[in-house]
């Protein structure tokens, strides 16, 4: 009788143990973003904004009542690294693969993530990205396709611009931008006064800013890095160049701030994302982040603690953790801030992995971020 | 004598045999870094001809390895089949190389490699300035892998034979052409070109010849590299390739016939390797090479030759001491 019973009480804890161990696994994803090479900032961001909100989601139960536990893979900024290293995440079959950030390293992985069936969250703005039929690919961020038609729309309708200069710095990026821009400029009769291409990392705009004074717009389209649009306002600046100043999140941002001075003041542009949005969840986020890393992340932290919430909502949602469907349950889904406090600001995805949500024009005043405008949701 | 000889050939046979059955269960990432490091190998053998044969540094391997891999990447995506492309980017890359080898006439060593960096740059400009040929700074995505008689290669494996395969046969013909009266006198050049002017070698032509066909290797490589990624865009093909293919040849051992192999394995598998120390991994790579090259400035084939050399200087040595003892000893 005893033994009897004392292996039914074995069998009956390791089958319990069994089961807890099952629902209790931790759910594998996996990043492979740019944390050496040209992106390193993008991608350093990227990967603590990840780690950042695991360690919330953990410290409070997990998902579903199972932990978040993720790898960080380099990719070196390089496509072909990027590559190796997605396909090595996806052959441990990961429940959802983040990253990269480059649009070309995206690029490149887009197809290898379809083919296993694994939806990809990543970084990347290039327009073209989420026109080629991917069923898996989806966006943190507004692509340039949506975000460039409204500045476009600003410097028509408010600046009442006739002519524009455009600097964008000759990277996937500052190309897609001022390609995407240059399409919205055409439909308004918008002249393009100069179209000035810029290096990353570039230190001297003189020249650039001469061509500007001489082309004399009635605005300047800047689209390039935080670092390099602090140096071009200093030096437009210099230069005693008046007309107004429009960008993107690149150009108006806390960075740019504190390194241009008072020659950030009167920058404005359209921000999809930023850590100064008048919104006390993104001010919350910025709290906690400031807190655990020491610095104000860029937009590249938002996106990928944003990946996170954007998981953790879709799998509520289906109420189970279900790798293949849930590409299928991102499409068309609306997530609230209401109930997801760690989407920030209410967010819809698109059957084709475009997001749509709040975007704000501000502008710099007196070194500070000042939301001129809140851009509604397309889809309200 | 014959004992040593037969056990390198057995040494080698192991070595293909491994390298066409082991990766055979090998997961897609795996088969794409061994794909990888064969296609870089044949690039630093192309260097390893230039720089390690003849002599002439070169900072551009780089940019032959885009030249090719772009000419891949455009004739492949309009339909064209990739040994036409392969054709093409071995005609193109001799080409240029013959032409860039003109500087070389004139100058040596660190100048040289300013002329060659320069060069790197011009290429990087085009490959990203002229959309109309190379879609610039998007890059071309899609690139199709190429139907070897008929048959398929688009899953890893069989692509990775491909990449082997081209490997072997640049390597019998590297191994030919070191052999043949060329390969010595490229020797010449590196090690006396005054001398080797007066026995009557054309060092004008030898040297434009060894940076045409190590460019040409360059080709080779890119040709490979486009179905490989299926994705070129400027960037990879910027200078600190070339740096790379540069490192490959120094540290595996440059001049000796299997330098760019190992160069290549650690180049392209040691930082692998090293990443599950996650953030530190490229700072230990770093240090790795730093410490080898400290160790032996000719690269990990140094240390094989130096110690081969020690043994027969000892084995010679302790020859002549029976010698002499002889004669000492002799009536």
């Amino acid at each position: 009788m005893k033994p009897v019973f004392l292996a039914s009480a074995l069998l009956a804890t390791v089958l319990t143990g069994a089961a807890i161990a099952q629902s209790g696994a931790p759910i594998k994803l996996a990043n492979v973003a740019e944390l050496s090479g040209g992106g390193a900032t993008v991608g350093t961001n990227w990967k603590n904004g990840i780690d950042l909100a695991i360690e919330e989601i953990n410290s409070k139960g997990g998902v579903l009542g199972r932990k978040l536990e993720v790898t960080h893979a380099d990719s070196q900024s390089n496509p072909g690294v990027a590559r190796a290293q997605v396909q090595k995440a996806l052959d441990a079959e990961p429940y959802v693969l983040l990253g990269p950030g480059y649009s070309g390293s995206v690029k490149v992985t887009a197809p290898l993530a379809a083919e296993a069936g694994i939806a990809q969250i990543m970084g990347g703005e290039a327009a073209e990205l989420t026109t080629t039929g991917n069923k898996f690919l989806f966006r943190t961020s507004f692509g340039q396709q949506s975000s460039m038609p409204k500045v476009a729309k600003y410097i028509n309708d408010e600046l009442k611009a006739k002519s524009v200069a455009i600097v964008w710095v000759n990277n996937d990026f500052g190309k897609g931008g001022r390609d995407s821009i240059s399409k919205e400029f055409a439909k308004y009769n918008i002249k393009v006064a100069a179209d000035l291409s810029t290096e990353a990392g570039q230190a001297d705009f003189a020249a650039d800013v001469s061509k500007i004074k001489a082309a004399a717009p009635d605005a300047v389209f800047v689209y390039v890095n935080e670092e390099e649009s602090a140096r071009i306002l200093k030096e437009l600046k210099r230069q005693g160049i008046t007309v107004p100043l429009v960008g993107e999140t690149t150009l108006v941002g806390q960075k740019v701030v504190e390194l241009a001075g008072d020659a950030a003041n009167g920058a404005r542009g359209h921000v999809g994302l930023t850590t100064d949005a008048p919104v006390e969840l993104i001010k919350a986020f910025r709290d906690k982040f400031v807190k655990k890393y020491n610095y104000v992340p860029d937009h590249n932290g938002l996106k990928g603690w944003l990946a996170i919430y954007m998981i953790k909502a879709t799998t509520e949602k289906m109420g189970k953790v279900d790798s293949k469907g849930f590409a299928d349950a991102l499409h068309g889904f609306t997530i609230t801030a209401a109930k997801e406090p760690g989407i920030l600001m209410d967010a819809t995805f698109d059957a084709n992995g475009d997001i749509d949500r709040q975007g704000f024009l501000v502008e710099i005043v007196e070194g500070k971020q000042v939301v001129k405008q809140v851009l509604p949701k397309l889809g309200n | 004598m014959t004992a040593a000889k037969t056990l390198k050939i057995g040494f080698g046979i192991v070595v293909i045999a491994a390298l066409i059955i082991v990766p055979m269960n090998f997961n897609r990432y795996g088969l794409f870094i061994l794909s990888q490091w064969a296609v870089m190998t044949i690039a630093a053998m192309g260097l390893n001809l230039t720089l390690g044969y003849a002599g002439q540094v070169s900072l551009a391997q780089g940019a032959f390895v885009g030249i090719g891999a772009y000419t891949a990447a455009i004739m492949t995506s309009s339909g064209l089949p990739l040994i036409g492309a392969l054709g093409v980017a071995i005609v193109l890359c001799f080409a240029i190389g013959w032409i860039l080898g003109y500087p070389a006439l004139r100058v040596q060593h660190h100048y040289l490699a300013f002329v060659t960096l320069a060069f790197s740059t011009l290429a990087f400009l085009v490959f990203r300035n002229e959309d109309w040929l190379t879609k610039g700074i998007y890059g071309i995505s899609n690139i199709p892998r190429p139907e070897i008689f008929g048959y398929p290669t688009r899953r890893p494996l069989p692509f990775y034979y491909v990449c082997l395969g081209s490997l072997g046969i640049v390597s019998l013909a590297v191994w030919w052409l070191i052999r043949s009266p060329w390969g010595r006198a490229f020797i010449a050049l590196r090690e006396n070109p005054v001398r080797a002017l007066s026995l009557g070698i054309d060092t004008r032509r030898y040297t434009l010849m060894a940076f045409a066909i190590g460019s040409a290797l360059g080709g080779v490589a890119g040709t490979l590299y486009a179905p490989l990624t299926q994705y070129v865009d400027p960037v990879p093909f910027h200078l600190s390739l070339s740096l790379d293919l540069l490192m490959m040849v120094i540290v595996g051992g440059s001049g000796f016939f299997f330098g760019p192999f190992l160069g290549a394995m650690i180049a392209v598998l040691l930082p692998e390797w090293l990443r599950f120390t996650q953030g530190y991994y490229l700072m230990l790579y770093a240090i790795a090479v730093i410490l080898l090259l400290i160790y032996s400035p000719t690269g990990i084939l140094g240390i094989l030759d130096r110690y081969i050399s020690e043994r027969r200087t000892k084995a010679a040595s302790a020859l002549r001491a029976v010698a002499k003892a002889k004669l000492e000893t002799a009536p």
